[in-house]
């Protein structure tokens, strides 16, 4: 007692007040206590803004995430740090475009093909080209990478490429009375499959219907499949064609039918679990991502997979989606950003390769972006359902195109007014191509592939 | 030596003050203290509505390419609205969404009141539930709308399909997506505008309703002679603020976004949704500010109109 008392008056001679003393205490306090708090001030780490959690729908990913940033930090003086945004405030989110309209972008994010153009044409993409040696450069497939280059600079290294299929449920087939046989090879086909695997609980084929990038990236391959495009090589609007009525007929006649729903379950039309699974449809048009959520979300669930049914006189196309990672131009420290781009999944390393490796065969269900992974994971490829994506599904996919907000907007309406509103689809295709051009007239961005 | 010091200091103030004829009367201090009690929350409104009002305001001049390159445009945002086919889709949405919902609202507000107006245990407990949708976080809200809405085998389609009237997919339908999403809104809001009226209703004096009954005036007579007349200044803050509200609550967003992301075919793209698409979505931060500043305009002359016809809520009541 008396030694506290002597120390307590010591301290009010010679030390500190004690209002400093309860200040350099909360200062403490938050610096030590809250890691979150000092973490945010650790100014020097790069931030890197994806949508793969912890806890979040596949523990594989985020696993595989947190590995590669410890692997990095583990080797470099430049640490990079994980920052998870919610999936539906990233895809359509403000979180990303706020974040650089106010200058204060991530140092790395994820995009996808969709949003490419918006982030190059805004200039915040950095060119990662002077960080990957040639080799590696070539090791990418060529359709695969052509999307996230402009003038032979590469902008973004794709982790994957997801390319979409169809996917059915046994027992529903069982139920109906159907066998493999009866997997429909075309367009006719699905939606008499589709009548029969329909009953008053289930619908028998689900595509997407929400409104937005991921809407139209799932109905591209059934405009390819007919012979369309967006956009012509002379730069014109190519969508005012037989082959984008067709397609937009075909969505309309599935819901028209009653074969389709109005509405997806869970997250939408990408969300296997929820639809398929669960038993609210039948068939579902959903990427390859699908068998890794039904192996995690689903394991018992028995279902098959099979590629996309085509058009009278079409031929087979799919679409090969994916999301690549992605430095700031304007960020605090690019060349690390790009270094680390490159590091991570566009070097010739063997780390590097396998990563590519462990992403699509082990922490998702991807096809792999690069030409050496393929043939590092071919044993992964042999077998199940990635064999029936590598052999069958794989082979007839085309990258998914970039294309600015507008015409990206005008494709959309022209879905929705046809698959939800009966507007006809010569009208909805004839507006939206007017739209198309009336844009492409004054656009100077890059090039739109 | 410290208190000598205050006191000398203490005593200087005074004395600085009749030497410079610096007397302040009671009006004054008053009127002062008032302006200092109002300071903090005017300067968090100056800063934090006001600026951001004025800054939005001048962006609607600018277009903005990219992320942050400004270059002034004039009224060209503007002109583009005029031409611009979803915008005046959006605002048709919007105009439907209100007159839908502030009527709704009104009547539901106002029925919930006079249901529960007795202050009983059990009145207090019904009260508590039909507040609680706002304690609630609207993507929860909107979630389990989603759920309840679904075609086929959501609750309400199992109920129709088990009555004969077969499914419908309220979200998915344009002839019912925007009427669900006000249904919803109904549903979320009532708690609120209930209160409101709790409030107003407690506020009428209840020899009124004793004087009418020994005229013998029924509960029909008292509630058009006595309540609504006396509930104007009450019926006017819940037009207003609900027709606010109707415009750019937080609900016409968030319910939007979750339940049909402004579809089917546009049908739920509130005029809000709309400038959000359009900033966020397509970068088009100076378009989307032009129209906001429209939004705006429009709110304030709704707001002066309404303030016109019920000569600021007082009606012809005095």
């Amino acid at each position: 007692m008396t030694n506290q008392t002597k120390a307590g008056a010591s301290i009010h001679r010679l030390g500190p007040s004690r209002r400093t003393v309860l200040v350099g205490a909360a200062a403490g306090a938050t610096t030590l206590g809250f890691p979150y708090i000092s973490r945010s001030y650790a100014a020097e780490s790069l931030k890197f803004w994806q949508f793969y959690a912890p806890g979040g729908g596949v523990a594989t990913q985020s696993k595989w995430f947190e590995d590669m940033v410890k692997s990095w930090n583990d080797s470099h003086d430049v640490k990079v740090e994980l920052v998870y945004v919610p999936n539906n405030a990233y895809m359509d989110g403000t979180k990303l475009p706020t974040a650089f309209a106010s200058g204060a972008g991530p140092d790395l994010f994820i995009i996808s093909p969709g949003d490419f153009l918006r982030y190059y044409n805004g200039g915040v993409l950095l060119d990662l080209t002077p960080f990957m040696e040639e080799k590696a450069r070539e090791d990418f497939f060529p359709g695969v990478i052509a999307n996230r280059m402009v003038d032979n600079k590469i902008y973004g290294l794709p982790m994957e490429v997801e390319p979409m299929a169809m996917y059915y449920s046994v027992d529903a087939f069982n139920e109906a009375g159907l066998t493999e046989k009866d997997i429909p090879k075309t367009w006719e086909e699905l939606l008499t499959v589709g009548k029969k695997l329909t009953n008053d609980k289930r619908f028998g084929v689900l595509f997407e219907t929400a409104p937005g990038y991921y809407q139209n990236f799932t109905w591209y391959p059934f405009l390819w499949e007919g012979g369309g495009d967006i956009q012509t090589k002379e730069g014109k609007s190519a969508f005012n064609s037989p082959a984008a009525v067709q397609a937009l007929k075909f969505w309309q006649d599935a819901v028209n039918m009653g074969v389709s729903p109005r509405k997806p379950l869970g997250g939408g039309g990408w969300d296997v679990v929820p639809n398929l699974a669960s038993g609210y449809c039948a068939m579902q048009n959903v990427g390859i991502w699908a068998i890794s959520q039904l192996r995690e979300g689903a394991p018992n669930f028995k279902y098959g997979v099979f590629k996309l049914p085509t058009p009278p006189g079409g031929k087979y196309a799919t679409v090969g989606g994916g999301w690549a990672f992605v430095a700031n131009a304007k960020g605090k420290n690019p060349k690390a950003a790009g270094e680390f781009c490159a590091w991570a999944l566009g070097s010739m390393s063997p780390d590097s390769i396998e990563r590519v490796v462990d992403w699509c065969t082990k922490a998702k269900s991807d096809m792999p972006p690069r030409k050496s992974a393929l043939e590092q994971g071919k044993d992964a490829y042999n077998k199940g359902f990635l064999k029936v994506f590598a052999d069958d599904i794989y082979p007839g996919a085309r990258a998914e195109p970039r294309v600015p907000p507008p015409v990206y907007k005008a494709i959309s309406d022209a879905i929705q007014a046809c698959q939800l509103n009966g507007q006809k689809p010569e009208e909805a295709a004839a507006a939206a191509s007017q739209q198309i051009d009336a844009f492409l007239a004054g656009y100077k961005g890059a090039p739109i592939l | 030596m410290v208190n000598d010091a205050l006191r000398s200091d203490a005593s200087a103030i005074p004395a600085a003050r009749k030497a410079a004829g610096f007397r302040l009367s009671n009006r004054q201090r008053e009127w002062i203290a008032g302006y200092l009690f109002v300071a903090p929350d005017a300067l968090g409104l100056l800063i934090f509505v006001g600026a951001p009002m004025l800054l939005s305001l001048s962006l609607g001049f600018f277009s903005v390419s990219g992320f942050g390159a400004y270059s002034f445009v004039g009224l060209a945002n503007y002109r583009r609205m005029l031409a611009d086919p979803l915008f005046w889709q959006s605002l048709r949405v919007t105009v439907l969404y209100i007159v839908m919902l502030v009527p709704a609202l009104y009547a539901s507000g106002l029925g919930l009141a006079l249901l529960i107006q007795a202050d009983t245990r059990f009145n207090g407990f019904v009260r508590t539930l039909l507040f609680m949708p706002q304690t609630v976080s609207l993507v929860v809200v909107a979630l389990v709308w989603q759920v309840l809405l679904i075609d086929k085998i959501g609750v309400l389609n199992r109920f129709t399909s088990a009555v004969g009237l077969g499914s419908v997919s309220w979200l998915g339908d344009p002839h019912f997506a925007l009427i669900a999403v006000v249904v919803v809104s109904i549903w979320f809001l009532m708690g609120f505008y209930m209160l409101i009226f709790l409030g107003g209703l407690q506020d009428i004096p209840k020899e009124y309703y004793e004087a009418a009954k020994i005229d013998g005036a029924g509960p029909v007579a008292s509630f058009y002679l006595i309540t609504l007349p006396l509930l104007r200044p009450t019926s006017f803050f819940v037009l207003l603020v609900s027709t606010v509200t109707a415009v750019c609550g937080s609900q016409t967003f968030d319910l939007v976004y979750v339940m049909t992301r402004g579809g089917p075919a546009n049908t739920t793209s509130l005029a809000i949704f709309y400038v959000y698409q359009q900033a966020f979505l397509f970068n088009e931060y100076g378009y989307a500010a032009a129209m906001a500043s429209v939004l705006v305009v429009v709110l304030m002359l709704i707001t002066v109109l309404l303030f016109m016809l019920t000569r600021g809520g007082r009606f012809t009541y005095e």
